[in-house]
């Protein structure tokens, strides 16, 4: 496995090196005669990416999602899935500064559906649909264990206040709000006239302009970008998870697609001792009548963590605190 | 309850997960808000004060009336009046212009040539053909130019000869063709971008070889002008080397890499040069690579071509500066001006931008002192 | 397992059919469309040299750079793109200033070398890019007539974060950003020399 795995790697450089090379060696000129030996420097034009590096985004991206639907479906331990979430806020979030994002892939995809001359790339569509056919398959795990904007807001989180559902249920429309503006802008612009009063918006992408956490990723921006950093870290620490729950779009179509998944978080029923206990650490308040809303449910593990009888029937040894503290975060 | 973990690794055990249950959010949490405060520390780049001019034009200053030697370049009025005591011996002034805008004769693609013929006939290459006009520029005849002519000279029988890369073409006085002299090697052919005639003989300004090519009237070699010393030659920076030659058989070249007009004998000696590197005086030459263009006068004077000050300057000899026809004549986008001089010494100069042949008369002198 | 009907597990193994379905298609109709990278690059040929390639890239250091063609370039000693021929000359006649406001435009001699006198040599122009800040100030002083126009402005993907929409071509007022599908053949300058 491991001898395979090395020769795909090799493989890879080597088609890079090789793809590098020919994209080069069209520009070689003969230099001009100043006596002297001289030729020219390295390639003026700039050196493509290598295949690698655009590989590597999709591939961690995949790997994250695996990893995610693993630790939270099967293994169900938070401590490994706050380790990916750190992970992946180092990784998609510091070192890939928040770009390419799936959120703001939605935007892409919408222009390139209505623009047929504007071009996306072949990462750009992985990003989109990726997660999305996670969701359809194994639930919102993107949102649980690879989004670096969800788990900046999951790692801060210090003691979640009690959302009424109904308000609950009620912001969340505002994604599909956001969602339905981010595509209006993306595809079309606005453009509105109404007798002398007129507006004219050429194409934006709204979410980009508006990412909460991408000041924080750049450790620059604007003063406005920052503060809403700041609102945002400050308000998730008080608040499960704010963004991700009544904000943003991307979360609107997984929450649709986590709800006709083929497996997805569940509270048995047949193992039950109507504790109580998973849903007072659900902080995002996704478990109704002691069943996960797979709809809202945020794939963080904290229910399986909390109860007694998952724990006990998992046979993960765990400390004797697990079963002792309430976890009310 | 693992009846097997004795209690101190219990108590450790219950410090380390309270550790990371209670204390690391809000690490994390303070971690996120200073590294935004960072963010709003960290210096970005901030737009210039002054705006940016959207077109590029040329360093030129020239309304301003500050004196010699504050550091621009000075147009032709302030050369005249910033030497006080001394005013340039000649003035030039336009006196016809063939191919403008309302000219029927106008240019509509380009301008690449103009040579001066017998009975001051006027030759020029542009729009695919070669044109030839009469001394009041009424057009006489044209024919078919070869494809990617550069340059074009013309003999004292009236023949025709055009340069283009590789080769130089032959037409009679009638436009009929004659023959094609191949110039250069195969793997390297001749960049011909000035040619003229003496005496039976051909001079050539290859640019790629970065010398002038002395070929027979059949095209064969006869030697090389222009080298100097082992391995010197002309440093052409825009790859565009302009020649003339005068009764005598002394040839100038223009090499616009040193700032400098050379002169040569036929057979490649070195005579003398002048010229260097300025923006402040009006004889010296500007840029990074000028002078572009050459001619010479009947009497004997150098006119030289620049490019980004567009002027066109006439010369002493030895380099000292007679007159400066300004830059409000040509386009400010030049990146030549073709040049000859007809038997009265009136300047044909050739604006590749505007596609205009400007012609420049000497204007009657007058007596030192008095105002112009 | 929670117990379902077996009509709502039908009814939602279509959806997730029908999700798939649709997943895919739009994926695939999208790939079809999609290139090996579309990423973003300038146009030389739009681009005026404003300086805000510089201010309004979202990184704090631009990840446009300038960049020199040197086939097109002269190699000249007196190059208007490295020295402010504007500026005061030493005693040799040679300017003092420098264009570039961060000295990243770095000469070095090439070729036969004449130690005597500079002005017969050749320059070899390379831009220092940890340096250069793609203000565009010696791709201006390049253009044509000054220069031969081989100094260009491009995005390094070296660099570029490839953000879902570029902050310069928001900002850019010649439209100079565009998107190009091969990364590598940056669109190259056809100003005549």
């Amino acid at each position: 496995m491991r001898a395979r795995r090395r020769s795909l790697w090799l493989l890879l450089l080597l088609a890079a090196a090789f793809a590098s090379n020919v994209l080069v060696a069209q520009y070689q000129k003969k230099p001009p005669d100043f006596g002297g030996a001289y030729s020219f420097p390295s390639p003026t034009h700039p050196e493509p990416r290598a295949t690698w590096v655009r590989t590597m985004d999709i591939s961690m991206l995949a790997l994250g999602l695996g990893a995610a639907s693993w630790i939270i479906l099967k293994r169900r331990n938070r401590d490994a899935l706050l380790l990916l979430n750190i992970g992946a806020i180092a990784y998609f979030g510091f070192y890939r500064k928040g770009c390419i994002c799936p959120i703001g892939s939605i935007q892409n995809v919408t222009l390139a559906l209505v623009d047929s001359r504007y071009l996306v790339s072949f990462g750009v569509i992985a990003f989109f649909f990726l997660p999305l056919v996670a969701a359809l398959l194994v639930g919102r795990v993107f949102c649980g264990g690879v989004c670096p904007l969800g788990a900046v807001q999951d790692v801060v989180l210090v003691r979640p206040v009690r959302v009424p559902e109904r308000l609950d249920r009620a912001l969340g429309w505002l994604r599909y709000v956001y969602l339905a503006a981010a595509v209006w802008f993306a595809g079309w612009g606005f453009h509105l006239a109404i007798g002398s009063w007129s507006v004219n918006v050429g194409r934006r992408f709204l979410i980009c302009e508006w990412d909460p956490f991408i000041s924080l990723f750049r450790v620059s921006g604007p003063f406005h970008m920052l503060a809403i950093g700041a609102v945002f870290v400050v308000g998730g620490m008080f608040v499960g998870r704010p963004y991700c729950r009544w904000l943003c779009p991307y979360g609107g179509l997984l929450s649709i697609l986590s709800k006709v998944s083929w497996r997805n978080v569940e509270i048995t029923p047949d193992k039950e001792t109507d504790c109580g206990l998973c849903a007072d650490s659900c902080p995002y308040g996704a478990i109704h009548d002691l069943r996960a809303d797979r709809g809202s449910c945020l794939a963080c593990a904290r229910c399986y963590v909390s109860c007694p009888r998952h724990l006990e029937h998992c046979g993960i040894k765990a400390g004797p605190e697990a079963l002792i503290q309430v976890q009310r975060r | 309850m693992d009846a097997n973990r004795p209690d101190s690794d219990a108590a450790r055990a219950k410090a380390h997960t309270r550790f990371w249950r209670l204390w690391f959010a809000p690490i994390a949490a303070v971690g996120a808000l200073a590294t935004l405060a960072v963010g709003a520390f960290r210096v970005r780049p901030t737009p210039r004060s002054t705006p940016s001019q959207p077109v590029v034009q040329p360093p030129v200053a020239p309304t301003s009336t500050s004196p010699a030697g504050s550091g621009r370049i000075l147009t032709m009025a302030e050369a005249q009046t910033a030497m006080p005591a001394r005013r340039l011996p000649r003035q030039y002034v336009q006196t016809a212009q063939l191919g403008g805008v309302s000219s029927p004769d106008k240019f509509l693609k380009d301008l690449s040539g103009i040579a001066a013929g017998a009975d001051d006939h006027v030759y020029a290459i542009g729009d695919g053909e070669v044109r030839v006009f009469d001394a009041a520029l009424v057009r006489l005849r044209s024919w078919r130019a070869p494809e990617g002519a550069a340059c074009l000279a013309v003999g004292p029988d009236g023949r025709v000869y055009v340069g283009s890369s590789g080769r130089v073409d032959v037409f009679d006085p009638a436009g009929v063709h004659v023959q094609t002299l191949t110039v250069g090697e195969k793997d390297k052919p001749a960049a011909v971008t000035a040619i003229k005639v003496f005496r039976g003989e051909l001079l050539v300004a290859d640019a790629n070889v970065r010398l002038i090519r002395r070929l027979g009237a059949d095209g064969a070699a006869r030697g090389m002008v222009g080298h100097l010393g082992k391995t010197g030659r002309f440093m052409l920076p825009n790859g565009s080397l302009d020649l003339a030659i005068d009764a005598g058989g002394l040839v100038y070249a223009t090499d616009t890499g040193r700032h400098q007009v050379t002169t040569w004998t036929l057979d490649g000696a070195p005579i003398g040069k002048f010229g260097k590197f300025g923006m402040r005086n009006p004889e010296d030459f500007v840029g990074c690579c000028n002078p572009v263009n050459l001619a010479l006068t009947p009497d004997g004077k150098v006119v030289t071509g620049e490019k980004m000050v567009a002027r066109v300057k006439v010369f002493e000899p030895d380099g000292t500066l007679l007159a400066v026809i300004g830059p409000e004549h040509f386009d400010p986008a030049c990146v030549h001006i073709h040049l000859d001089v007809d038997s009265h010494g009136r300047i044909l100069a050739a604006d590749p931008v505007r596609r205009v042949v400007t012609v420049f008369s000497l204007a009657p002198s007058r007596p030192p002192g008095e105002p112009a | 397992m929670i117990e379902k009907s077996t009509r709502r597990r039908f009814i939602e193994g279509s959806c997730r059919i029908l999700g798939l379905v649709t997943l895919g298609s739009t994926a695939g109709l999208l790939t079809q469309r999609a290139s090996a990278g579309a990423v973003y690059q300038v146009d030389p040929n739009k681009c005026k040299t404003c300086d805000l390639c510089r201010t309004a890239c979202v990184l704090s250091l631009s990840a446009v750079k300038a960049v020199n063609d040197f086939e097109r370039c002269g190699y000249c000693m007196l190059c208007p793109a490295y020295m402010d021929v504007n500026s005061t000359p030493d005693e040799k006649g040679i300017p003092t200033g420098k264009v570039c406001p961060q000295d990243a435009l770095k000469r070095r001699v090439v070729g036969r070398v004449d130690a005597d006198d500079p002005n017969n040599n050749y320059y070899e122009y390379v831009v220092d890019e940890a340096r250069c800040d793609g203000c565009g100030k010696c791709v201006k002083a390049c253009l044509p007539p000054a220069g031969n126009g081989s100094l260009r402005l491009e995005i390094r993907y070296s660099r570029c974060v490839e953000c879902n929409e570029c902050a310069i071509q928001i900002a850019c007022p010649d439209s100079a950003i565009a998107r190009v599908s091969v990364p590598g053949l940056a669109p190259v300058a056809t100003h005549t020399p």
